[in-house]
């Protein structure tokens, strides 16, 4: 049960983190601004029909999917690879416990202070918009929040196991960097660009499944996807399409048939991103010398 | 059963040895001192007690458990002050020894520990303003939280003044008479001398020495050294003194005559070197562990080049 114990000091360090409270604070003050512009101006927004509640959550989904990954990015990246780079590891594992427990608590703490970040900025967001729409749904809200810090804990173990990789916190910067740009910002183009490639270096008239699917694979668009599937009747009536999503959503297939191209993916490739790169930091964290 | 066992210990960090077919017992209930020079493979032999780092062959077995293969298990029963460690700036020191007792389980007061190792009244500081000495002492107290068997301390002394140091040594003595096993490396003889038991001296990841302090002493010449300022030192002359009975050794050292005496008195060696070279002046030093220390991690690099 160390990794408990660890969790919890990672926790009360982490938390006294004055660029994570910085970050909660645009967080916050962003979730506030788009909030009242949504309300104010929600044809602007994707909402044509006037400003809803569950239009608002789906107008979050957007403002979430970009601040989570940059978070997890400032609230992980040192988590290991800092302690080791440092040599506070040593003082960590002087003590009766294993690298499996230590790589354990860290990504239980370091995922707990994202949540409890966004957490804070969530609240004070929807309940923003909640006073001013009049409007209030539960159950939607529960879902949508639930979803959203499992979506903010997959990202803090990514980042956590990238951090797990390597000594050096600059390797781990540009690492976590790397990954942001490739899966977040850029990875629209990939599966269009693979497509090119595919069709003989032409697009074709109708777009197939998989691209859908290739589409799926960047984090913040399983956690989008995810929401639709969990929420369908809300994704119906505020027509939830890709424009609103922000950075690097692109649902093209939100009522396409297979389930490689159904909503539903996106909660397996969320699951697959929780599980691979924890097999991945933990293989590295517990083969290395320190 | 031996505290700590190390059979053919050897580390490579690609080409670099540091630690070279290192085999080492360490009984139950004694002080053992780890001395080298810096960068003799200290640190890298107590990493691969703690499992910080994994040998590349030879095994090391702590309390009789493999230190690779049931690492917990050893550090559960072990208190560890490691070398270029760091602590969490922005915990306090009582939330760091609060940490070590929840991790072993163990059921002490934090206010205790650190009153023993006496930073007390810094208990609820933020440990990153400590300094250096602050902080061996603070780790110190994470070390002793659960009464280990074993500990294994690198370079306790660093960044102590000397009142700490004897502070330190106090408290490895105490725990020692409580039947707790200590480990501790350094590259100061005098520390050395003053606590352990038994010694072993590494120098470029060999052992060169494994004796008691005095063994040590007795298994070289170094009793005591006579320097003898002569008329007319030169290579003849040496080689008379060499032959006279009494001499052990003889050599020619900043313009006088260094002479070890096996044997006879002092004064009987110089008058019998008088009669060679008359004697102008002469100063008699009992030679230190330091000096013993010089030449074993010298001689093997002279051996080695």
């Amino acid at each position: 049960m160390t990794w408990l114990t660890v969790a919890k000091k990672d926790f009360r360090d982490a938390v006294q983190s004055r660029a994570l409270w910085a970050l909660v604070a645009v967080f916050v003050v962003l979730s506030l601004v788009s909030t009242y512009a949504y309300v104010e101006v929600p044809e602007m927004f994707g909402s044509p029909a006037g400003a809803t509640f569950g239009g608002l959550l789906f107008f979050t989904i957007g403002l979430v999917g970009l601040f989570v990954p940059i978070a997890a990015i400032v609230v992980c990246y040192k988590s290991l690879a800092g302690e080791r780079e440092l040599g506070s590891i040593k003082l960590l594992l002087s003590l009766p416990t294993t690298r499996g427990q230590v790589f354990a608590g860290k990504v239980l703490g370091r995922a707990a202070v994202l949540a409890f970040g966004l957490g804070v900025g969530l609240v004070v967001g929807l309940g923003f918009g909640a006073a001013l729409l009049g409007e209030f749904e539960g159950v939607a809200v529960l879902v949508f929040v639930l979803a959203t810090l499992s979506f903010a804990a997959v990202y803090a173990t990514i980042v956590v196991s990238i951090s797990a990789t390597t000594g050096s916190t600059s390797r781990a910067t540009t690492l976590a960097l790397g990954f942001f740009v490739v899966f977040e910002l850029l990875w629209d183009v990939v599966p269009m660009g693979v497509l090119y490639v595919v069709e003989g270096f032409s697009f074709p008239a109708t777009i197939p499944d998989w691209v859908f699917t290739v589409t799926q694979l960047s984090p913040s668009s399983a956690y989008f996807s995810t929401i639709v599937a969990l929420l369908p009747d809300l994704a119906e009536t505020v027509g939830a399409d890709p424009a609103q999503a922000g950075a690097g959503v692109e649902v093209t297939a939100a009522d396409a048939e297979p389930f490689y191209a159904s909503p539903e993916i996106g909660l397996v490739v969320l699951l697959l991103w929780l599980v691979v790169p924890l097999a991945i930091g933990y293989y590295r964290f517990d083969s290395s010398d320190l | 059963m031996a505290a700590i066992e190390l059979e053919g210990l050897t580390k490579r960090f690609g080409d670099v040895v540091a630690v070279d077919g290192l085999d080492l017992t360490i009984r139950e209930g004694e002080i053992f001192g780890f001395l080298g020079p810096n960068g003799a493979g200290k640190s890298t032999t107590i990493d691969v007690l703690l499992d910080f780092i994994r040998p590349t062959a030879g095994t090391a077995t702590v309390l009789g458990h493999d230190a690779q293969e049931a690492g917990q298990l050893v550090r559960s029963r072990t208190g560890v002050l490691p070398d270029g460690y760091h602590v969490y700036d922005r915990l306090t020191g009582r939330q760091h020894v609060e940490f070590a007792i929840e991790m072993k389980g163990a059921s002490e007061d934090p206010d205790a520990l650190l009153e023993r190792v006496r930073i007390a009244d810094a208990a609820d500081r933020r440990a990153g303003g400590y300094s250096k000495g602050m902080r061996q002492r603070l780790v110190l107290a994470m070390a002793l939280v659960g009464d280990p068997d074993l500990l294994v301390l690198d370079e306790p002394s660093t960044g102590l003044d000397p009142n700490g140091a004897r502070e330190m040594r106090e408290i490895i003595r105490e725990e020692n008479d409580r039947g707790t096993t200590v480990f501790f490396s350094s590259h100061i003889m005098e520390q050395v001398e003053a606590v352990c038991d038994r010694v072993a001296i590494i120098n470029r990841g060999q052992l060169v020495a494994v004796d008691t302090i005095d063994g040590l002493r007795d298994a070289t010449e170094t009793g005591e050294t006579l320097y003898v300022y002569v008329t007319d030192l030169d290579e003849r002359v040496l080689e008379q003194v060499r032959n006279l009975d009494g001499i052990g050794s003889a050599a020619i050292d900043d313009g006088r005559l260094r002479v070890s005496i096996d044997g006879v008195s002092k004064f009987a060696a110089l008058h019998a070197i008088d009669r060679v070279a008359s004697v102008q002046d002469f100063s008699v030093v009992e030679s230190s562990l330091e000096d013993l220390f010089v030449r074993y991690t010298n001689d093997t690099q002279e051996v080695e080049a």
